[in-house]
């Protein structure tokens, strides 16, 4: 049975539609992540789930019943701002149990729930202290142990890790994919991290101008995204995009006279006005066997792990992520290899991927 | 040392603002402390040192201990009544609402008129042939005559107290509302998130960001309304029978009614030394209360 379903939410703020019919369908346990740019809808379709904004048509259903109407404390949810949103004047254990102390519960019972919140999140030191008196990861971790204490059915996660510092952000993630794997709640998370939905996401929804660009499992969104939109989106460096022509024995890379030999069974799907090739950085590979591709290296930078090697074929600019101990001089023209899969094949004119396999 | 240097220019830069501070309150306050130990009358005699006479005379009087009651009283009345007046139209003024802008800014007019336009005004409402209060109550029945509303001790005052916080309201709920703006929404959502009623919201999420700017406020207004003059002047003149007379009217009356300067000294330093006394200990609530929602 469906745990979350959003059908066809819209939400307009005077003219502009910011929302332009949601749909989603979520089993119980999930973690999904709404992954967008700024201004794609997400936060506010978020909004609309925990109820702090009405949306202007359609339905969002928690374990059957519907929620518009319904005022937020009713939902049996729990939200985890990008700010913290502590309550500045009470200590870390009054918020933490602040949403059981406005439901009335008994205090034995109260303690109880914090005590087991701050074991888990390891703040157990704090619970004394105002939040002023923390550091930003100490107070998202008192966040979220205001969302865990409550047991809701479904968890709201508003950009928690985005005013974090890098490295703690990658601890907090790992800490909110064990939380996850650990009480199996159902997740909404809202992030314009890549990595961060990649990383903790069982399903992932690409917005765009207020529309789901795609739906699917990770796996789905980096392997087979749906969009030129979403294939630029989801991986760093970013997909390289070629405008490419298909002809009778491959694709002829505009430009220039460099053809990548695509087998027959890939172009006899194409069509033949102009299209776009998606090629994954670290989908090239430095030893021969697959399709060849010759480009001229202009820069290379070595990060440590590997090296990120700047390209260029008939004027059209590329990226390839190597192993580090690949010696290319800058300047020379440097043969690397792809396999069939590594080809991203999008409509030149709607974006949309053409699939080939 | 550069210390010393920074020192030296920094002392440098304020002396200017120095040389016209103690021109201008320096040595008036010395000069005043120096008339208070005199009989010195406002015109003729410079008078002859007399020591605490003048200090005794004034705090053994009954003038002093009535006109210190009245001007408590004033100022603890007005000052509550503004506090709350001020923080409940500041939580209207806050709300989402068509013309929010236009009645925003017509709250700030009785504040920003001249005290002596608003006394005026006020004076006018209270008028006992022609006035609004009159007609209005009397067409209403809830009295059945024309009352002198500034003529009559038992309520002259209370009628004092309602115009100065109709003039002064604003200025607090304006202090108010700017504060509420500093609000984080996200911690308003939150709060309906845990299902926080409306008082426990204005409990534990709006008061820790409103009770710095409050207390500022609340410092401004008391020690204002501790020296109240102006709109008393206008209005009653501290009349009738005394019983409006507040502090800045007795020194007033002390030194130019009476123009007995020395002793009117000796007031006005009274009253500098309450209002210290005041400033002193509210400043140190301010720096308390506001680090409450840092």
């Amino acid at each position: 049975m469906s745990a979350l379903v959003v059908d066809n939410i819209r939400k307009s703020f005077g003219d502009v539609e910011t929302l332009k019919g949601i749909d989603i369908s979520l089993e119980s346990g999930e973690f999904l992540v709404l992954l967008g740019a700024s201004g794609c809808g997400k936060s506010t379709l978020l909004n609309i789930i925990a109820g702090l904004a009405e949306p202007s048509g359609g339905d969002v259903r928690l374990d059957g019943r519907s929620l518009i109407g319904v005022h937020p404390k009713d939902r049996d949810i729990a939200m985890v701002f990008q700010s913290y949103a502590l309550y500045p004047n009470l200590s870390v254990r009054r918020n933490i149990g602040f949403g059981l102390e406005m439901r009335k519960v008994p205090v034995a019972e109260r303690e109880k729930a914090v005590a087991e919140a701050a074991r888990l999140l390891q703040i157990e030191p704090l619970l004394d202290r105002r939040p002023s008196q923390l550091s930003g990861g100490q107070r998202q971790r008192v966040a979220i142990g205001r969302a865990l204490v409550r047991h809701p059915k479904l968890f709201l996660f508003d950009e928690p890790l985005s005013n974090l510092d890098a490295k703690l952000r990658m601890e907090m993630r790992t800490e909110l994919k064990r939380l996850h794997q650990m009480m199996k709640t159902t997740v909404v998370h809202v992030t314009h991290d890549q990595i961060e939905a990649m990383t903790l996401a069982t399903r992932i929804a690409v917005m765009r101008n207020g529309q789901i660009e795609q739906f699917g499992t990770p796996e789905e969104i980096y392997n087979r995204p749906a969009t030129l939109y979403v294939a630029t989106f989801v991986g760093a460096p970013p997909m390289n995009l070629l405008d490419v022509v298909a002809t009778g024995h491959g694709l002829l890379i505009a430009g220039s006279d460099t053809v990548i030999p695509a087998p027959a069974s890939l172009l006899a799907g194409l069509p033949a006005g102009g299209l776009k090739l998606g090629i994954r950085p670290e989908s090239f590979r430095a030893e021969a066997g697959g399709l060849p591709l010759t480009l001229r290296c202009d820069v290379t930078e070595l990060t440590g792990p590997e090296l990120i090697l700047s390209g260029s074929i008939g004027g059209q600019r590329l990226v390839a992520t190597l192993p580090p101990r690949i010696r290319a001089a800058v300047g020379s023209d440097v043969t690397l290899s792809l396999d069939v899969e590594a080809l991203h094949v999008f409509d030149g004119e709607t974006g949309k991927r053409i699939e080939t396999v | 040392m550069s210390g010393t240097w920074i020192t030296t220019r920094a002392w440098l830069l304020m002396l200017p603002l120095l040389i016209v501070m103690v021109a201008v309150i320096g040595w008036p306050l010395a000069d005043t402390v120096q008339l208070s130990f005199t009989d010195a009358r406002l015109v003729g005699t410079s008078g002859s040192y007399v020591g605490f006479d003048n200090y005794v005379r004034l705090v053994s009087g009954n003038a002093f201990g009535r006109t210190l009651f009245t001007t408590t009283f004033f100022a603890l009345v007005v000052v509550t009544t503004e506090m709350v007046f001020g923080v409940l139209a500041a939580l209207l003024l806050n709300q989402q609402f068509r013309g929010r802008t236009l009645l925003r800014a017509l709250m700030i007019l009785p504040w920003a008129l001249p005290t002596v336009v608003n006394a005026t005004l006020w004076r006018l409402i209270y008028n006992p042939e022609y006035g609004a209060l009159n007609a209005a109550l009397t067409q209403l029945g809830l009295i059945s005559g024309y009352r002198s509303w500034l003529g009559e001790p038992g309520t002259a005052l209370a009628a004092l107290i309602v115009a100065d916080c109709w003039k002064n309201f604003p200025l607090v709920a304006l202090i108010a509302l700017a504060a509420l703006q500093a609000v984080p929404r996200d911690v308003v959502a939150a709060s309906f998130v845990d299902g926080a009623g409306a008082f426990a919201r204005f409990r534990f999420v709006t008061l820790p960001y409103l009770a710095g700017p409050l207390m500022v406020a609340l410092v401004l207004r008391t020690i204002e309304a501790f020296k109240v003059f102006d709109i008393i002047w206008v209005m009653t003149r501290g009349g009738p029978a005394n019983s409006t007379r507040t502090m800045s009217i007795l020194v007033y009356q002390e030194a130019f009614s009476f123009q007995r300067a020395g002793s009117g000294a000796s007031l006005a330093l009274i009253v500098t030394l309450i209002i210290t006394v005041l400033a002193v200990a509210y400043g140190t609530m301010v720096k308390k209360v506001a680090g409450s929602a840092a």
